[in-house]
């Protein structure tokens, strides 16, 4: 198929940058595919997995909110955080998981809406690092 | 001349020396935080940039475009975000960018709400009654992008509940090693986004809305637009730490070789007088 530019820009640097011939995200509307040739298109993407496939294989990677925009000449993918599969560090995925559900119980007991949203955010982070590292 | 005035000097020779090699390492660790945060504050322009085109792109597509964040209301309640530093010894880093939030709202009838970022900014805001809805202290050296994701939320949400009609951010730029200036940048509403790249602007699809993806890239590009300037401030902060503590070690060289002066000629003028007396002794013995 044919190859376009693919970036994932995080806050942290430039993640990715190379040559893909197929991506795909979880936006707030559904999974979405891309590949070359896309019409221009600009979407929010949620706490999810990805793929990317590189010389004919899929790599898959975590990816905690962002946008992907995809453009004439490249596809740009801003992410908060974003990690490959086979690089999340799953014990500290676990630990995060396992304080963001103590939290949870604590705040609901509590009745402390906003932390509480926050610590079901991290929840939802570190379930899909914990998913995505099966992936690998 | 009494051996009583030499001991102060020299006294005091020591004490400026072992004062020198504090501000001489003060000097060299503010040179090498400065060379890491320069570093950082490249590795975020990236994601800044590539957001600010977006956001500007969205806001070029359509002329009729508003959102609550682009649109301006009469301004009743400000929200400041101060970054200042942690510590102090920085020359006037700390006190030129508060004097410059505290200048900003000279003539409202209200103090702003602050956001404090940094200790020094912190302590003065509470000293100064003002209202403080948060609070990071010791956030600047450790800080990761991320973090600041709570800050611009919270600045969103105020702004989106109504509470603030307004939102500044107040942060030292950093010029060069030598020259740091404070700085404020208006956050909301969102004005003078400008017309984008000219990449073929009004077909792109934007999935569901462009109000929606606008909505949802507003917290992000504050989110890093907040850690560029802690960035830049922590890098100004360490600048303006180093040409300090380099100006203190000079002034600490040069009192230590004006004492050593003064501590020489008195050792040479006693010992003439001890010659003096032993001559004078030697003679009247003679």
């Amino acid at each position: 198929m044919t190859p376009f530019k693919l970036q994932i820009i995080t806050p942290d640097g430039v993640f990715f940058d190379g040559m893909t011939d197929n991506v795909i995200v979880r936006t707030t509307v559904g999974d979405k595919g891309i590949l070359a040739h896309h019409e221009p298109y600009v979407a929010a993407i949620t706490i999810s997995k990805f793929k990317v496939r590189i010389d004919g294989e899929f790599r898959y990677g975590a990816i905690s909110s962002g946008i992907i925009k995809v453009g004439k000449d490249k596809t740009v993918i801003l992410a908060q955080s974003c990690e490959w599969a086979d690089e999340i560090d799953v014990d500290r995925a676990v630990k995060a998981r396992e304080v963001a559900e103590s939290r949870i119980t604590e705040y609901s007991k509590a009745n402390d809406q906003k932390n509480l949203d926050i610590a079901e955010f991290k929840l939802k982070r570190a379930l899909n690092r914990i998913e995505a590292a099966k992936m690998k | 001349m009494a051996t009583g005035n030499m001991k102060d000097i020299k006294r005091r020779i020591k004490s400026v020396g072992s004062t020198r090699q504090i501000t001489k390492a003060m000097e060299l660790v503010a040179s090498s935080k400065l060379r890491k945060a320069k570093q950082r504050s490249e590795s975020g322009r990236a994601y800044f940039e590539t957001m600010y085109g977006l956001l500007s792109e969205i806001a070029a597509v359509k002329k009729d475009f508003s959102t609550i964040f682009t649109e301006a209301r009469e301004v009743k309640h400000k929200l400041f975000i101060v970054i200042a530093g942690d510590r102090g010894l920085a020359g006037g880093f700390n006190s030129n960018i508060l004097k410059a939030a505290a200048a900003a709202h000279a003539g409202d009838a209200e103090k702003p709400k602050i956001i404090a970022i940094g200790r020094k900014a912190v302590d003065y805001f509470d000293k100064h009654g003002y209202e403080v809805v948060a609070k990071y202290p010791y956030f600047a050296e450790k800080m990761k992008t991320a973090y600041c994701m709570d800050i611009a939320q919270l600045a969103v949400d105020l702004f989106a509940v109504g509470e603030v009609d307004e939102v500044q951010l107040f942060y030292t730029a950093f010029v060069s090693p030598l020259v740091q200036t404070p700085e404020s940048a208006k956050l909301l509403p969102i004005a003078n986004i400008g017309t984008g790249t000219g990449e073929d602007l009004g077909l792109i699809t934007y999935d569901p809305s462009p109000e929606a993806v606008f909505d949802r890239v507003v917290p992000k590009f504050l989110m890093s637009m907040i850690s560029c300037a802690v960035v830049e401030s922590f890098a100004s902060e360490q600048g303006a730490r180093r040409t300090a503590m380099e100006s203190a070690t000079d002034n600490a060289d040069e009192m230590i070789a004006n004492l050593s002066l003064v501590y020489n000629r008195a050792r040479q003028e006693k010992i003439t007088n001890e010659i003096t007396e032993i001559v004078s002794g030697a003679n009247a013995l003679g």
